[in-house]
């Protein structure tokens, strides 16, 4: 698999997914692990682990920010052992109070134990990160994060 | 990248994870009064045993979809042949098999899989109908099982080159 994408849709406001993505007090009650950065293009971005170690799980280069609509960023493993793939968020306005997030993850092809990890873990995310953001809960989804 | 008449059995998968639990899933799957509401309005309808017939139809009450059920196992897995009954363009494809399936993903979660099966080759134009439209109605319904409403989905407007493949083929 090279390219992995998922398509969710939201009721909410772009701005909205795109603090949730980008800001970790909103992450770190969705997602295992919450994302660091200026979000400028060019810069670093970091995937820091949850448990406020600061421990690093994936980092990378932000390819390109147009918030509140899209975020491209490479994806790679702290430990450069393997080419580094790309994450796009495209974040759009459906109808009114309606977004459409489509998450594309490319650039697989030099990974296949990375391109079958965010194959299962995209699901739980979005499906988190939509919970989030309609319900206010998603602590239940969390004890899913050792299960297949 | 997709190609004109180039043949595929690829299927479409989709997972998503809902706070509710099976039962309620598979009621929502099954029941009218729930797809009207996830589902682009249509209803579903079936004979709901192995062998018996699933229908959906548009909100108007005209038929869209009909098969038959190959397995059906409440509150787990319920996978049915899919073949479009209504749309010139398209009522002349080989079935497709679509397929639900229920698991528990954790304490008041459980995991959602939609496989949409080609056993028998269509073209690949045609994959952006289902990979555009299941998202679409199965964020409706997680949204009706976690929420209890749901507002109106418009379907999403087909891939350019499956509107091509219809008119190629009489729509």
């Amino acid at each position: 698999m090279s390219a992995f994408v998922y398509v969710t849709y939201i009721y909410t406001t772009p701005q909205k997914v795109w603090d949730a993505i980008t800001k970790p007090e909103f992450a770190r009650k969705y997602w295992l692990h919450y994302n660091v950065s200026d979000w400028k293009k060019g810069s670093r971005w970091e995937h820091q682990k949850g448990d406020d170690s600061g421990e690093v799980m994936i980092d990378g280069t932000v390819l390109e920010s147009d918030p509140p609509r899209k975020l491209v960023t490479t994806w790679t493993r702290p430990d450069k052992s393997k080419e580094p793939s790309r994450v796009t968020y495209d974040i759009a306005e459906y109808s009114p109070g309606l977004v459409c997030l489509t998450v594309t993850h490319d650039a697989l092809e030099n990974d296949p134990a990375m391109a079958a990890s965010v194959s299962g873990g995209w699901p739980k995310v979005l499906s988190n990160l939509k919970s989030f953001l309609e319900t206010g809960k998603s602590e239940n989804i969390w004890l899913t994060k050792n299960k297949g | 990248m997709t190609n004109k008449n180039k043949l595929t059995t690829e299927p479409t998968i989709y997972v998503t994870y809902i706070a509710t639990t099976a039962e309620k899933c598979w009621a929502a799957l099954t029941q009218s009064e729930f797809s009207k509401q996830y589902f682009f309005g249509q209803i579903v309808e079936g004979d709901w045993r192995a062998g018996g017939k699933i229908r959906y139809r548009m909100p108007d009450g005209s038929e869209h979809i009909e098969g038959e059920i190959l397995n059906f196992d409440p509150p787990r897995h319920l996978r049915f042949t899919w073949r479009i009954v209504s749309m010139a363009g398209l009522k002349h494809l080989p079935d497709a098999i679509v397929s639900y399936r229920i698991e528990d993903a954790g304490e008041g979660v459980i995991r959602l899989t939609m496989l949409e099966e080609h056993p028998t080759p269509i073209d690949e134009r045609l994959l952006g109908g289902g990979r555009s439209g299941w998202p679409a109605i199965l964020s409706g319904l997680k949204s009706l099982l976690e929420t209890g409403a749901v507002p109106k989905i418009a379907p999403p407007t087909p891939p350019q080159e499956m509107l091509d493949y219809m008119k190629e083929h009489g729509a």
